[in-house]
């Protein structure tokens, strides 16, 4: 087995039984990420000799029959708005180039205690105010499937999703306001996931928007996924918005049984706005779940239709807030793309504000009613595939848009009411791009909704598939 | 049908400056356009009865 192309659940298991070392497996990433990022630009820093030490150090512990868990000794890499203690944490921008924390996000300390080794720090959109993933300070992040046309990676969490897909790592941690985790895991072919909002701590990651911020797992598999959220899952005091629900064991919960699960197959502004080839690609995985053993009917969010310019107040406002003093201070240093979303901020009234929240109540009640009748909900993560860079306009299946409002506007819905989701790849376009589905589960139900992503890559190999261009 | 809000760089640069932001014309320019769409659609969701809702945010099951 190519080590980087081994799932981080083959990692642990191969790690524990001494069939590899941590070292091996962190000297295989970092020649890959040698080899391949000067193209791809996920990284904006690397952490070769830390890792490797840390690598070393795991070894160490394994001999000794310290085992910390079944991610002992493997690596991975969050996007560079996790604090890192004495790692650069920049947030992708330019005036937070030089920033070092003293303390390590309340995530990334979870997993170091768990025994996993970072990689280093992954490129994303400035301060993850952009579906593209684009980047004027570190380079802009170049999607791995498709090596001669300059698509983007998907964003704003776009060198977790290249990294992920291009095996420079085996798992990241993304961000998702309006879909950043679940946007570049459909445009890369790769896992990620929203948690609930209040199931993962957000203490030490730079907001964007805190009423609509999630952070999440983006992995190659549904079970690495379930992995990663049992160490990051659960209350911290830290982040009052966290849960003191208890967190279960969510690999248990990866039975491949899908007999009787209750599918919502979301028809109305979701799969039938969808570009052919994507619409065509997720009714045949509500097909294959069908065939085994799911029961699938439609579904019609009407309330969803209000989700775009509530979200889009609820966030200008916020990210303003948090970007108030730099916008008055040192707004040229901003990416233009992002100083002239954070303007947009001023113009959004305290009524417009309280008013997109009561709008929030009523999409919650909305999708809660849907998913009291079934378990999931199935839909296209992104109504088209990656588009090339500076492609701004597009078509839908309801007409046109500008791309930007379309890569979000299936994913942005499940921020605003902060249920769970996860996108995972079901398929190819004829170009050879990846097609992503999402599927939505009851609020803290991440078991469930992994159930179904799991058992749906087991009876598929869409997410095994490598890309030429890496 | 309500009367839609029409907004001007001149207005932009009033309500900018009432934040603490000292924005000129030529930044506020390119921005009218989407400044505009953006009160539009805010203003259509007057329309959404909303009755007795209480804004919320977030699930809070603590």
């Amino acid at each position: 087995m190519e080590l980087v192309w081994a799932s981080m659940a083959d990692l642990g298991r191969m790690i524990a039984t001494k069939e590899v070392s941590p070292v091996e497996v962190v000297r295989a990433h970092l020649d890959r990420i040698a080899a391949l990022d000067p193209k791809l630009r996920a990284f904006i820093t690397v952490c070769g000799d830390a890792a490797l030490q840390s690598a070393r150090a795991a070894e160490a512990d394994l001999v000794a029959g310290r085992v910390a868990g079944p991610l002992h000794g493997v690596p991975w890499a969050p996007k560079d708005l996790y604090s890192t203690k004495s790692v650069r944490t920049t947030g992708g921008s330019k005036i937070l180039a030089d920033a070092v924390p003293a303390a390590d996000a309340t995530v990334v300390a979870r997993l170091a205690a768990a025994g996993t080794i970072v990689l280093g720090k992954l490129n994303m959109h400035e301060f993850a105010y952009g579906p593209e993933g684009l980047n004027a300070h570190y380079g802009d992040v170049r999607n791995p499937w498709d090596g001669a046309a300059h698509r983007v990676a998907g964003g704003s969490s776009s060198g977790s999703g290249a990294a992920v897909a291009a095996a420079l790592t085996p798992g990241s941690l993304g961000s998702d306001t309006g879909g950043s985790i679940r946007i570049p895991a459909s445009l890369c072919g790769i896992t990620g996931l929203k948690p609930t909002y209040g199931r993962v701590s957000r203490a030490g990651v730079l907001p964007l928007s805190w009423s609509m911020d999630h952070v999440g797992p983006m992995t190659r598999t549904a079970r690495d996924s379930a992995l990663m959220l049992n160490v990051i899952a659960g209350y911290d005091p830290a982040d009052p918005t966290t849960s003191v629900l208890p967190v279960p064991d969510y690999t248990a919960a990866l039975t491949g049984d899908v007999k009787g699960l209750r599918v919502g197959l979301l028809r109305a502004h979701f799969t039938d706005v969808a570009v052919p080839e994507v619409r065509a690609a997720v009714e045949a995985a509500a097909k294959q779940l069908e065939r085994a053993g799911a029961v699938v009917d439609d579904v019609n969010l009407a309330q969803v239709a209000h989700v775009a310019p509530a979200s889009a107040a609820i966030v200008a406002s916020e990210a303003l807030a948090y970007h108030a003093a730099w916008m008055r201070s040192r707004a040229q240093d901003y990416q233009p793309d992002v100083r002239e979303r954070l303007r947009l901020g001023a113009f959004v009234s305290g009524a417009h504000y309280v008013r997109s929240q009561q709008l929030r109540a009523l999409v919650r009640a909305e999708i809660d009613e849907a998913l009291a009748r079934r378990d999931v909900l199935l839909g296209p993560a992104t109504p088209i595939p990656a588009p090339v860079l500076g492609e701004r306009e597009t078509t839908l299946g309801d007409g046109p848009s500008d791309t930007r409002s379309a890569l979000i506007r299936l994913t942005r819905p499940f921020n605003f009411s902060g249920h769970p989701s996860c996108a995972a790849p079901c398929g190819f376009t004829s170009d050879g791009l990846p097609i992503g589905l999402q599927i939505v589960g009851r609020p803290f139900d991440e078991a469930t909704v992994l159930r179904a992503v799991d058992a749906y890559q087991r009876l598929t190999d869409w997410h095994a598939r490598r890309p030429a261009g890496a | 049908m309500l009367a839609l809000m029409e907004i001007s760089v001149e207005t932009m640069k009033r309500m900018a400056a009432l934040g603490g932001f000292a924005w000129t014309d030529d930044e506020l320019a390119p921005i009218q356009p989407a400044a505009q769409r953006l009160l539009e659609a805010l203003e259509r969701l007057e329309r959404v009865p909303l009755g007795e809702i209480e804004p919320t945010t977030q699930y809070r099951v603590l």
